[in-house]
């Protein structure tokens, strides 16, 4: 179950995250309108990238827990939706850091901002589930099953959000990029480092899951001797 | 289909014999327009938008207490275990439940739409007949998310703390869908106007109609 | 359910159940024929339970097949849980209902054709017809043992499965019970039995069996073992470590 080779995907994003930090803050040129405040941008977009993954993973995990029933697959259900709650968590941060300066108000109902926080609370839900289930089996199921109806309610808040009035940027369009070259090479480098570091992340949160039911079974057969 | 039929008979004579769920789900709904009128202040005339907003807050709040008492039934006495060894399908039961409680939040509805256009009609275009089909949109939505994840709530310690927690997330974008078509609709406006909003809301429906009738099996049986 | 040629009604082989890191059946497979009564004892956490639980389509084996007159359980569920019944620890009665309701809706839900007679009928059988309009929740308990057992009946199922019936149980339904399940074997309908009460289990059924830590330690038909020298087995099945 353990293994003792390198952590290779922690270690790769602890070079990844450094250089893309200085990438942000030497390479990539100052907007001129918006200035400093527009570098948060790059975590922003990539951290919310993310984010909607580990929420499509957690989906995936769930079916494909309850038509196979492996442990493994509740494992990395669960570490999709934690690990997509905390960078679902930082995306709301960041997206208000920008806002208030740029947008003089810390919050407005954009359907970007709106699916986002919907999503949050929807996955929040699903973990305050996972902690009020004992049984293992009965844990697992719920979550896969809550993960899975969570997922399926993405496009109705999308399609529900974009009814109200965005003022949301549209940064990447479908005909052009609205960004400078340099900028984009930024952005992908970025994207790339917190693709490995989410990566690290719920490959080790997988591995705990698992290793604490194993704990939990040698407990249980302790119990009966 | 006849056992989809003998499951909902069922319900709804339990429910006409103890009234448990509508009756506390209407008083509570009825409550909660009280209390939004007195904290409106006395005298003030609320903008079509806004009424429609507190008219969803008493529905869904008032909804959400019937809904767990609907399913806890079922675990009582193991009666969910006869039900699943039974040649009743998960699926079949699911499509009862979700009946039950759609007739349900009609019945209350029924009751509160009259005493929230007492409470706040005045000024206001719209009647009650114009909200209707917003009301049933939601309430098919409501009913087949809602007897889903009541059946995860009655397997867990913390029913009924934790219906409306894994509920009102999903049911956010209905009810903010539901709020717009519904300040439209009292705002005396056509209902080919209310269209492009009506549409999600039936998506809705029709979203968790399938993924309730293809995962309540799952939750229901013990693996 | 059509008789399939030459297999017996119930074939149960290498059955295993695993529940997290603990199994609790460890490869169970004996044949019941038609007709026959098959009572299992043995110790709390035997595996009885779970036994009991996936020959009523309850939970799912982690191995092995349950197989009724040569048909796999899992192809066709539906068709045998309308010929199956259950009695466990639980009365599955609605206590807001009558007696004489939860018999006419469990009735319909089997799709018995004339669902008020079958209810009429049983409630006679269980002497319960008197009662038959009181809601459940305000009878005694020996009561609602004896329409549990009514209850099970509704579809007159083939197989009859019941899990630790005589625990709790009284005088009256426990006679009653016993005259149920001597009718239903005289009309060769089988039975699956599992429970504590050595006594009970032995003066009715046709076969004899011990679960031990998950498996089938023993069985027997019941002319081919004396009763003394089950009860030193079972106790001797008990003390094992």
């Amino acid at each position: 179950m353990t293994s003792r080779r390198v952590p290779l995907l922690p270690l790769l994003s602890s070079l990844l995250l450094p250089a893309a930090v200085a990438m942000v803050f030497f390479y990539a040129p100052t907007e001129r309108t918006m200035g400093v405040v527009q570098k948060i941008f790059y975590f922003h977009l990539s951290l919310a990238a993310v984010a909607f993954l580990s929420f499509f993973v957690a989906c995936v995990a769930g079916v494909l827990y309850l038509v196979r029933r492996e442990r493994r697959w509740d494992a990395w259900g669960a570490a999709g939706v934690e690990v997509g709650v905390v960078f679902t968590t930082l995306v709301l941060v960041t997206g208000s850091l920008w806002g208030r300066p740029i947008w003089n108000t810390w919050w407005t109902w954009d359907p970007r901002l709106t699916t986002s926080l919907i999503l949050w609370f929807i996955y929040t839900a699903c973990l305050i589930l996972r902690s009020a289930v004992e049984n293992e089996t009965r844990r697992a199921t719920y979550a896969a099953v809550m993960a899975i109806a969570g997922f399926v309610d993405v496009p109705v808040v999308f399609l529900s959000a974009r009814l109200f009035r965005s003022i949301h940027p549209t940064v990447i369009r479908s005909d052009s990029v609205g960004l400078e070259p340099a900028m984009i090479v930024t952005l992908v480098v970025c994207m790339a480092a917190m693709l490995v570091f989410w990566a690290a992340l719920v490959r080790l949160r997988y591995g705990l899951h698992l290793q604490e039911a194993v704990v939990g079974d040698l407990e249980r057969r302790l119990g009966e001797s | 289909m006849s056992r989809a039929w003998f499951l909902y008979r069922k319900d709804l004579r339990i429910e006409l014999r103890k009234k448990e769920s509508g009756a506390s789900m209407t008083f509570f709904g009825a409550l909660v327009l009280v209390i939004l009128n007195v904290a409106q202040g006395p005298g003030r005339r609320l903008t079509p938008e806004t009424a429609a907003g507190v008219l969803w807050v008493a529905v869904i709040f008032s909804a959400v207490l019937g809904l767990g008492r609907v399913f806890a039934r079922e675990r009582e006495n193991g009666c969910i275990s006869a039900l699943l060894v039974s040649p009743a399908s998960p699926g079949t039961v699911f499509a009862a439940k979700a009946c039950v409680n759609l007739t349900l939040m009609i019945l209350s509805q029924a009751v509160l739409v009259p005493v929230f256009f007492v409470l706040f009609g005045t000024g206001l275009t719209g009647g009650p007949l114009a909200l209707v089909p917003s009301l049933l949109l939601v309430d098919a939505g409501f009913s087949a998310a809602g007897t889903l994840l009541s059946a995860v709530s009655a397997g867990t310690r913390r029913n009924e703390v934790l219906l409306p927690i894994l509920l009102f997330p999903l049911i956010l974008p209905l009810v903010a869908l539901a709020v717009k078509a519904t300040g439209s609709a009292l705002a005396g406006r056509a209902l080919a106007e209310r269209l492009p909003l009506l549409e999600p809301l039936a998506a809705f429906g029709l979203i968790y109609a399938a993924a309730g009738y293809l995962l309540f099996p799952f939750v229901v049986r013990e693996g | 359910m059509a008789a399939g040629a030459g297999e017996p009604f119930l074939t149960v082989e290498g059955l295993r159940k695993t529940y997290g890191g603990t199994e609790a059946l460890r490869g169970v497979s004996f044949t019941l024929d038609e007709g026959e009564f098959l009572c299992l004892f043995g110790p709390n956490g035997a595996g009885k339970s779970t036994l009991l639980k996936i020959l009523a389509t309850l939970l799912r084996p982690t191995l092995g097949t349950v197989r009724i007159r040569g048909f796999d359980l899992e192809d066709d569920p539906e068709a045998f849980r309308a010929r199956l019944g259950l009695v466990s620890h639980q009365s599955f009665l609605y206590d807001d209902l009558t007696a004489r309701e939860n018999l006419e809706f469990y009735a319909g839900l089997y799709g018995v054709t004339d669902p008020a007679g079958r209810a009429e009928e049983l409630l006679r059988q269980v002497d319960l017809y008197d009662r038959r309009d009181s809601p459940v929740g305000a009878f005694s308990r020996g009561m609602q043992q004896r329409l549990t057992i009514a209850r099970a009946l509704v579809n007159d199922p083939d197989l009859l499965l019941l899990d630790e019936p005589y625990t709790g149980l009284d005088e009256h339904a426990a006679s009653l019970l016993r005259d149920r399940l001597g009718a239903l074997h005289d009309r060769r309908r089988t039975i699956v039995m599992v429970t504590h009460n050595l006594r009970r289990g032995i003066e009715s059924a046709t076969r004899l069996g011990i679960l031990s830590r998950g498996r089938l330690v023993f069985l027997s038909h019941r002319d081919e073992v004396d009763a003394e020298g089950f009860e030193d087995t079972y106790f001797r099945c008990m003390e094992a470590p």
